[in-house]
């Protein structure tokens, strides 16, 4: 049930007396209280939600990954299926790997003036024309913000700089 | 394409790391068990709901929790005892959108379409009418053939493709969404 590391008996008497509690919880509950418990309110939350490269995203889960492999000897039982596929995914299209290419690939791309969704799109399928990049992300053309095909191209160059160097 | 990619910039895409506020519920008996442990409960608790919760519609499929930002003021329940804390944590998830490109690996080959996995998502759609290029091969190993360039669709390639429709469905918390190959740049990887 519990798909954390459990570090001690104390917790797990905790959980089953919660799990036992939680059944009890169920029959007396009201409506009101159940809502409120699964509240998600996603207008101001999305103000703050930030867009992740694949390669950062393989950087923090597969740290999450090691974290769980210190301490239990079975970590794949630990972790839920979303995160185990995702990991495999994020693992195949990762075009930068080594850590510092990652940050100098957010540095670079967070120089542009570009949106969040632009940034990510180029860093994960790293276009290697300029035609390429502009048909990946058309809205970097059409929004007059000096993107002429010179600075498109000179950002390109950047990027497969820090890939060949990585 | 215009309008798809303002929406994009509004809503964001795929890998998102969000900052959420829930309520976690701890039950009265493991209240006696004080300080550190009362917090470990609450993110035992926490961690758990989270991964029962799996997916919402807005936020796509709940990856991890990364931190813990805060544990506000517990509120107790006057009918059961158990006490109601208010957290603050920031998580990633996942969720595609339309007018997205994305990359997906091949799964399935059918003489209709092929399903491709992108992550968390087991179901991408490719049917054959959105990849008027290619023709179905029958045979040992089925595969999509492009007369003209030669490249090949076949089950464990990479594909990078345009999300033409995205659907949540609530009862198996779960995304499906259909892609084509219509435009340029697209095709195997």
């Amino acid at each position: 049930m519990s798909k954390i590391v459990i570090l001690g008996t104390e917790v797990q008497i905790i959980i089953a007396v919660y799990l036992i509690f939680r059944l009890k919880l169920s029959l007396s509950m009201s409506g009101e209280e159940e809502e409120n418990a699964a509240e998600l309110k996603i207008g101001d939350e999305f103000l703050k939600a930030k867009c992740l490269m694949n390669c950062e995203v393989s950087l923090i889960l597969e740290h999450k990954y090691e974290q769980l492999q210190q301490m239990s000897e079975d970590p794949l039982n630990q972790v839920s299926q979303v995160f185990e596929k995702s990991l495999q995914y994020v693992k195949r299209f990762s075009r930068y790997k080594n850590p510092d290419a990652v940050r100098q690939v957010r540095e670079l791309l967070s120089r542009q003036q570009l949106a969040e969704f632009e940034l990510c799109v180029l860093g994960n399928l790293c276009p290697e024309t300029v035609e390429e990049a502009i048909a990946m992300v058309p809205s970097i053309k059409s929004r007059g913000r000096g993107h002429d095909d010179e600075a498109i191209e000179k950002m390109l160059n950047d990027m497969s700089l820090i890939k060949k160097f990585e | 394409m215009y309008a798809s990619c303002s929406m994009l910039k509004d809503f964001k895409k795929m890998f998102l790391k969000v900052q959420l506020n829930w309520n976690v519920v701890i039950p009265a008996e493991s209240l006696d068990i004080k300080g550190l442990m009362l917090q470990k409960a609450i993110l035992i608790r926490l961690l758990d709901d989270f991964s029962t919760k799996r997916a919402t519609k807005d936020l796509g499929y709940l990856l991890a929790v990364t931190t813990l930002d805060k544990i506000g003021e517990g509120k107790v329940r006057e009918h059961s005892g158990d006490v109601l804390f208010p957290v603050t944590f920031t998580c990633l998830s996942f969720k595609v959108f339309k007018g997205e490109i994305v990359e997906g690996v091949v799964h399935k080959i059918l003489k209709h379409g092929v399903f491709m996995r992108c992550g968390p998502i087991e179901n991408l759609y490719l049917s054959n009418q959105k990849m008027s290029d290619y023709e179905y091969q029958i045979g040992e190993s089925p595969c999509f053939l492009n007369m003209k360039t030669g490249s090949r669709i076949e089950k464990d390639v990479g594909l990078r493709c345009v999300v033409i429709g995205v659907k949540y469905m609530e009862a198996m918390k779960e995304i499906q969404a259909v892609v084509g190959l219509e435009g340029d740049y697209l095709g195997p990887v």
